[in-house]
């Protein structure tokens, strides 16, 4: 009894231990007053100078959110939003036109890329790194351009492809989410403030993993990212987003949008390690995750492969899914999801098969600590003209401490009498033999569980690529060490 | 707008004959049609409905008053799962004293139908106390038009000899009958005994059947509690059985669904008392237009508990089948140990089956785990038996079956098991097809 209430005590300094990426980067902001009109979504767009049929589909979009109630299905609890009270845009004050090159970006940023390991300058070459690198609302600087534009690759913020490239925008923006498919959607596409922007050509391999890490850093905006990726027939690209915030009191929202579009024969791939500021051990503050991330696998023996990394954000609300249209395309998903003191997290993902012999595997790992709520939800869908689709979805969760919750709220179904469709979910925790087998040998307690943590979590881990795998094992460490007695 | 109100039954107005002059009932009525009046009948809107449409039915005109029975003792012979055991039969809605066999009830059995005095009164401190009078409608609907039903009570250490058939027979005579049932049985401590609620229709006729079974099981007392639903073609069936679980109890279920346009059956069991037990299973066999929704819950609320859940579907034709089940384990239900298991079996073009096995956990020190699967005839297994000699329609017919026989095992009365066996073997379709 007494070495479990050391242990305890143990768990209790780790788990009290303080938000490292939680610092609040200085710099002048250009924002728009909070509140919500249609005017706002007008401003944006006139700041941002986009053209007239974006403004429209905004517009669109905005009055359909209005006749929009917030979803209430999930199972997560948190003070109603008050979306009179959000500025919906902060962008960093240009320096003349923008900086040109690393040396005129401004300083502070640099830092602060620096404090979060972002290989933007020399260290970006070496990682093989190109980062797209949105601060706030507004990317600041590219890397590797000139490599990626000799392969005809497209890779910048959203905004510029808005000018540069209307035509890919017009035919794809919308495509996989519709700005009518849910109330955050249709919040998002009102208002998106910045995002990025790839298109793969036909046949081209991008060369390099392409990265981007958002920030949300002037306290009390919304951030409304709106990703778009098209990959042209046989085509492979693979994305790595990352995510910090600095450390604040209010909560935050987030809304982003993600558009994956995968023709004939290509793949995508895209990784996410979401480490948004939690809130602290009382629930106070902490991100507001609500976001909207599908892909169309429209072209035949395309594939998409989701992997993600959830250990931040106070509410997440997030379904990453693939409707698989082309025949013998391939969905996957691959999530480890961690929640501790009172994170609530509601994830999962859906995979609706419509074209003939397509596949789809989905693994979920959701660990629970503290007060948390840590909850999978998932669709498989298999259409009348799916001929033999599959389906493969295991959901394990791991609780520590009896105060958790673990839950799981798959939905299945099935239209086309040639599909198999195979749903496992067990719930476990680490047992003391486990943890006396570690001990024994020489292990402390901290260890023992983070290896036996990501033990548990290896099948989605080794899904990642290098460059993710190292910090993801990191997070995973930091919001779990010790977390069991 | 959540429900369907406009209904083509003017439910809330019509009359009731039990327990007119009772004024506990009336008043529990009462509340009983404010609830309903709110809410009218359940609509897809509402998660718990969200495959099964009750459009149909809320356009049927029903009617509450039956002609008067006509069936026959031989009928009812036939009817029956089971030659030897103490039969309630509630015929076209009403209990029949003459076509029940009731007599020499063995010492600590009771049974009566609601009806009678002595029975509603026995079942008044029980009545509404499993099941939530808000929930979906049909609770309130059957609490304001109940007009018979059972009431079971088993004594302390009574262990019943043989097993109790409830028959519910409708024999079509009445087009649209309508027929709202509340049934309640009492277990007290260390007792035990098997039942029956089998669910009959004689003819093609349109009719509903709208039923709640409250149960209650003090420690250590032990119900194998079997439903064997067999209703018409155009029959509504709506059912559920909730159960709360003392110390040491064991509940075990069945529920076999092969009958009825459209069924719709809730399995609840509470476990409020340490170390109880529940078995919920259930097969459910479509065809044709049917659809066929099985939503079960198991409550682990203390610790070490038990549960054990299997759920099975065989789906041919047009048919449509919904399973959802729930487990909870509650703060502090530590060192719960439950399973659930859901599988079905494709056989058609055009089926579909929709399912959602769901858990959810509040305790870190438990076992607990579910699967699902959806699939069809393994051809290694047909090649198997195509290679002894079976010709494809036998050796389709043959695998059929033993896929659906996985539930009737768990029964452990062998008189039971083998009576429903044969039920569900003459129902098993044929040879199935290639798809």
């Amino acid at each position: 009894m007494a070495e479990q209430q050391a242990e305890k005590e143990q768990i209790d300094d780790v788990l009290a231990g303080d938000y490292q990426a939680g610092f609040v980067t200085d710099i002048e902001v250009d924002s728009l007053p909070p509140g919500l009109t249609e005017d706002t979504v007008r401003e944006i767009s006139r700041i941002k100078g986009e053209p007239e049929f974006l403004l429209e589909w905004r517009l669109q979009a905005y009055r359909h959110w209005l006749t929009l109630e917030t979803p209430e299905w999930a199972h997560v609890h948190y003070p109603e939003v008050d979306y009179q009270a959000i500025s919906y845009y902060s962008a960093p004050k240009k320096k003349t036109d923008g900086p040109k090159s690393l040396d005129e970006v401004d300083p502070e940023l640099l830092k602060t890329y620096e404090k979060l390991g972002v290989p933007l300058d020399e260290r970006a070459r070496l990682a093989g790194v190109a980062v797209d690198a949105v601060f706030d609302s507004v990317s600041v600087a590219n890397t590797f351009q000139d490599k990626l534009a000799e392969e005809g690759i497209l890779f910048m913020p959203f905004s510029k492809a808005v000018h540069e490239h209307p035509e890919l925008i017009k035919k794809y923006l919308g495509s996989v989410v519709s700005y009518k498919d849910n109330f955050y959607a249709a919040l998002n596409s009102a208002l998106f403030s910045d995002g990025s922007f790839v298109y793969i050509p036909k046949g081209k391999r991008c060369p390099m993993e392409l990265s981007t890490y958002f920030r949300i850093n002037a306290a009390n905006t919304g951030q409304f990212e709106r990703t778009l990726i098209i990959a042209d027939d046989d085509a492979y690209v693979s994305y790595l987003e990352g995510c910090t915030a600095p450390m604040r009191d209010d909560n935050q929202l987030h809304a982003a949008v993600v558009e994956l579009v995968a023709h004939d024969r290509a793949e995508i791939k895209y990784s996410t390690v979401q480490n948004w500021y939690p809130g602290d051990e009382n629930g106070k503050g902490g991100i507001f995750n609500f976001v909207t991330k599908r892909a169309a696998c429209r072209g035949e023996s395309s594939k998409v492969s989701w992997t993600q990394v959830e250990t931040g954000s106070a509410v997440t609300w997030k379904y990453p899914s693939v409707i698989l249209q082309g025949d013998n395309s391939i969905g996957e998903f691959y999530s480890v999801a961690v929640t501790n003191n009172l994170q609530q997290a509601d994830t999962g993902t859906k995979m609706i098969h419509l074209g003939k012999n397509t596949s789809s595997t989905i693994i979920s790992k959701g660990i629970s600590a503290g007060r948390s709520e840590n909850s999978y939800r998932g669709l498989v869908r298999i259409g009348p003209n799916a001929e033999n689709a599959r389906n493969h979805t295991e959901c394990d969760s791991l609780l520590m401490g009896d105060q958790c919750g673990a839950h799981t709220f798959p939905y299945i179904e099935v239209k086309n009498p040639t599909a198999q469709v195979e749903h496992e979910a067990s719930t476990s925790k680490i047992s003391e033999d486990q943890l006396f087998y570690c001990k024994q040998r020489g292990m402390d307690v901290e260890d023992a569980v983070s290896m036996i943590v990501n033990g548990f979590c290896k099948d989605v881990m080794r899904q990642l690529p290098m460059e993710f795998a190292v910090e993801a094992q990191n997070l995973l460490g930091l919001s779990l060490e010790g977390s069991v007695g | 707008m959540k429900q369907l109100t406009e209904l083509a039954t003017p439910f809330a107005s019509v009359d009731t004959t039990l327990g007119n002059d009772v004024q506990w009932l009336k008043a529990q009525r009462l509340k009983a049609l404010a609830v309903f009046n709110k809410q009218g009948l359940p609509s897809k809107k509402e998660e718990d409905w969200k495959y099964t449409s009750l459009w149909e039915l809320s356009q049927q005109e029903f009617t509450h008053q039956a002609s008067e029975s006509t069936i026959t003792a031989e009928q009812v012979e036939q009817a029956a799962l089971l030659g030897d055991s103490y039969r309630l039969v509630i015929a076209d809605g009403i209990f029949s004293a003459e076509l029940s066999n009731l007599t020499n009830l063995p010492e600590g059995l009771f049974i009566c139908p609601l009806s009678s005095e002595q029975g509603l009164a026995k079942a008044q401190p029980h009545l509404g106390q499993q099941v939530e009078l808000a929930k979906a409608g049909f609770n309130a609907l059957n609490m304001l038009l109940m007009n018979d039903g059972y009431m079971i009570a088993v004594k302390a250490e009574a262990q019943i000899d043989k097993p109790i058939e409830v028959l519910v027979i409708n024999s079509g005579a009445t087009q649209h009958l309508a027929t709202h049932l509340r049934n309640v049985v009492v277990m007290e401590e260390n007792c035990k005994a098997t039942l029956i609620e089998h669910y009959v229709g004689l003819s093609d006729a349109v009719s509903l059947t709208n039923v709640i079974t409250e149960v209650v099981l003090s420690s250590d007392a032990e119900l194998n509690h079997y439903k064997l639903q067999q209703e018409s073609p155009n029959a509504f069936h709506i059912a559920t059985l909730s159960a709360n679980q003392g110390r040491g109890s064991q509940w075990n279920t069945s529920s076999i669904a092969l009958g009825a346009k459209l069924a719709r059956t809730d399995v609840q069991s509470k476990l409020v008392g340490q170390e109880s037990h529940t078995t919920m299973d259930g097969l459910y066999i479509v065809t044709g237009e049917q659809h066929v929704d099985h939503h079960t819950r198991i409550d682990h609320t203390v610790p070490n508990t038990t549960s054990e859940e299997l759920y099975k579907g065989v789906l041919d034709e047009q048919s449509h089948a919904v399973f959802n089940g729930k487990v909870i384990v509650h703060k502090d239900a530590q060192k719960t140990d439950a399973n659930q298991q859901n599988h079905n079996l494709l056989l058609s073009r055009g089926c579909e089956i929709d399912t959602k096995p769901e858990m959810e956990i509040y305790a870190d020190d438990v076992k607990s785990a579910h699967g699902s699967t959806v699939g069809q005839i393994n051809e290694d297994n047909l090649f198997f038996l195509r290679a002894r000699g079976l010709d494809e329609v036998t050796a389709r017919s043959l695998l059929t079956y033993a896929f659906a026989v996985d539930v009737l095992e768990r029964i452990s009365s062998a008189t039971i098991r083998e009576a429903l066996s044969a039920q569900v073997e003459k129902h098993l379709p044929k040879g199935g097809k290639v798809l």
